[in-house]
């Protein structure tokens, strides 16, 4: 232990002797370290703030769709085959006994439009959705100002629209959007209610929407035959029952008998929460690819430092040899000093991922928590470099002829 | 005599292979070393002083013959023994110092204690007693290139003595030095003697070998004369010397 710590102090005064060229060996090594704990920061930071955001929903809700919501790699072909989920089939589920809040949603193609008022107009970055009532429920919105639409307005075909925070704000500066109208393809819709600010989630705003009733909505976009139908079970606790009764009925207006698949998907929380974490997996598992990687890199320029530094020091190691050091303890001297570096730089990529992380969060507003096990595992992997690329020079160092080293200049 | 020898030599051989040719560097050595004994080992150069110093030294080992210091065998030692022996048994002074750079006066002199594992307060008492011994009490925080040549030798000594070794081993101490300084030095190894130390002082100087209670001549691999320090010396002088002819050997 006496050795080990005398060894430690040997090693820092190396790397204190020659600052520069230990900071650019160490590139790789830090690079390394920097990424695992970055990107494992903005993995972790996406997953607290998606589990926070299906909390929203509920508990007892359940999505059914058409397409299914996985990352990554889908056979489009497969499931553009599928017939459309249509709105009669959504407003059948609503007799269901466990059934409560049925919300059958269109969306464009998914992509965003300009919303406008005769003086100013949105960036067209603006999600159209055509919904029902239900939709305040199944999707948590809480109204700030006037009113969500309603049975009434849907029954009567009231051009109506309840828009997100920032198409207020950009809209209607420094006053209230209620009962002021606005226009969507040139169509003309009168604002009732403006929802609660919900903030940004993976970097991207949540407040940049508008809801209309379905049947302007068709009108306005062209006719959507395929929905999606979030369900709300009527108690948690009858979840299990909802999806049982909601599969069964989809299947036999969906003509599917015996043990034909299913032509639809239903997600809850839990399975998005499950899709997420393979998600996060994958990004997890190309994080330590490109770390082994840099840290390849990185123990070779320890490697190649460390011979640089038993060649400048041939005639120390001999001296030391010849002053009682025995081989071993060369060996060990040399290990700890490649280790010391790499640890070094180790802490350095730690420092640096976890500062870029927290600057994310506090100047982008992107989620990112840095996770324990990633500092460690950096720091793990940076001592483990060092040994493994320590090593060869370790035993070179350990295997000079004293009389030879002491000759050398 | 009833007491046992430091160092006893015998027909002590190191051959060496250079390409098809052997080259006997040693051939047959045999000599006794006592305790507090001050011998000057005197040759020319290539007559094996260096080599006999690398073996004395425990730094290399024999094609042959025997060598044991302080009872020990020294040919059957493994690596690690031989460390020990050279940390326990040996104190190093080399002609070019031989000193690390980068560490004060005091971490050199302290170093043979680090590899004998004393804790760092004993290594630091000892280290400052051994620089007090040899008059560089007030310069054992600097560095060797804030040093003279002869500050340099003497933390050099220091560190020699710092284990309190059985045999301080002295290979061209002043050859570095200028004829005043190189005088100091051997002022001060002829104190260490009077104390007590038991000393072989390699060099190719023969003044500096006349001035040694005993003198062993080496030449060819052979010794060639063993006996009194003036006698040896002026035994193998050239027929006529001038001091810079002396110096420039």
């Amino acid at each position: 232990m006496r050795g080990f710590l005398d060894n430690l102090g040997l090693a820092f005064g190396t790397l204190k002797g020659n600052p520069l060229r230990s900071l650019l060996t160490l590139l790789g090594i830090v690079i390394g370290a920097a990424t695992v704990v970055g990107m494992m920061a903005l993995v972790e930071g996406f997953r607290i703030s998606v589990n926070k955001d299906l909390e929203g929903l509920g508990a007892g809700a359940f999505q059914v769709q058409k397409w299914p919501a996985t990352f990554g790699h889908v056979d489009r072909a497969k499931y553009a085959k599928r017939p459309d989920l249509t709105r009669e089939q959504g407003e059948a589920l609503r007799s269901l006994p466990h059934v409560g809040h049925v919300s059958i949603e269109a969306y464009h193609n998914g992509r965003p439009e300009r919303v406008a008022t005769r003086d100013r107009a949105t960036k067209p970055n603006i999600q159209i959705v055509g919904g029902l009532p239900d939709y305040q429920y199944a999707n948590a919105i809480t109204v700030a100002d006037g009113r969500f639409f309603t049975d009434t307005d849907i029954a009567v075909g009231g051009r109506v629209a309840v828009v997100g925070a920032d198409v207020a704000d950009v809209l209607f500066p420094g006053e209230s959007a209620v009962g002021k109208e606005i226009r969507i393809r040139s169509s003309p819709f009168t604002v009732v209610g403006v929802a609660e600010r919900r903030g940004s989630t993976l970097g991207g705003s949540q407040d940049g929407w508008v809801v209309i009733p379905l049947d302007p909505f068709y009108q306005v976009t062209g006719k959507v035959t395929n929905h999606n139908i979030a369900i709300q079970a009527t108690t948690p606790d009858d979840f299990n029952k909802a999806q049982d009764e909601v599969i069964a009925r989809l299947r036999g207006l969906r003509g599917l008998r015996g043990i034909q698949e299913n032509n639809f998907d239903i997600y809850s929380n839990e399975t998005l929460t499950g899709t997420f974490n393979q998600f996060a997996a994958v990004v997890a598992a190309a994080t330590f690819a490109v770390t082994l990687l840099a840290l390849v890199v990185g123990g070779i320029g320890v490697m190649n430092i460390m011979l640089v530094s038993v060649a400048e020091r041939t005639r120390e190691i001999g001296v030391r040899m010849a002053l009682g050091a025995r081989r071993r303890r060369i060996l060990s001297q040399f290990i700890i000093e490649a280790v010391t570096l790499s640890l070094l730089g180790g802490l350095l990529g730690v420092l640096l991922g976890a500062g870029g992380a927290v600057m994310a969060r506090e100047v982008w507003a992107i989620p990112s928590s840095v996770p324990a096990w990633a500092v460690l595992l950096s720091l793990l992997s940076a001592s483990g470099a060092g040994v493994v690329f320590g090593i060869y020079p370790a035993i070179r160092a350990s295997r000079l002829d004293p009389v030879e080293a002491m000759r050398t200049e | 005599m009833t007491e046992a020898p430091l160092i006893s030599v015998e027909n002590l051989t190191r051959h060496y292979r250079v390409g098809e040719e052997e080259v006997r560097a040693l051939d047959g050595v045999s000599f006794d070393v006592m305790r507090g004994e001050w011998v000057a080992v005197v040759g020319q150069s290539g007559s094996g002083k260096s080599t006999l110093m690398n073996l004395i030294g425990a730094l290399d080992t024999a094609t042959g013959g025997s060598y044991r210091i302080n009872g020990k065998d020294v040919e059957h030692l493994s690596d690690d023994q031989l460390a020990d022996l050279r940390n326990n048994e040996i104190g190093f002074v080399f002609q070019t110092f031989q000193l690390l750079s980068r560490s004060t006066a005091l971490a050199n002199v302290e170093l043979p204690l680090v590899y004998r594992g004393l804790p760092r307060k004993e290594r630091k008492e000892k280290a400052v007693q051994a620089l007090e011994s040899v008059g560089l009490a007030n310069r054992m925080h600097h560095k060797p290139n804030e040093l003279s040549g002869g500050q340099r030798q003497r933390v050099a000594i220091a560190r020699a003595l710092v284990g309190n070794p059985s045999l301080l081993l002295a290979d061209e101490p002043t050859g570095n030095l200028d004829s005043a300084t190189g005088e100091e030095i051997i002022r001060l190894f002829g104190e260490l003697h009077k104390r007590g130390h038991t000393i072989m002082l390699v060099t190719h100087e023969p003044r500096l070998a006349a001035r040694c209670p005993r003198a062993i001549r080496l030449s060819d691999g052979k010794v060639v004369a063993d006996g009194p320090g003036a006698e040896v010396a002026s035994l193998g002088a050239p027929p006529v010397q001038s001091p810079q002819a002396g110096a420039a050997a």
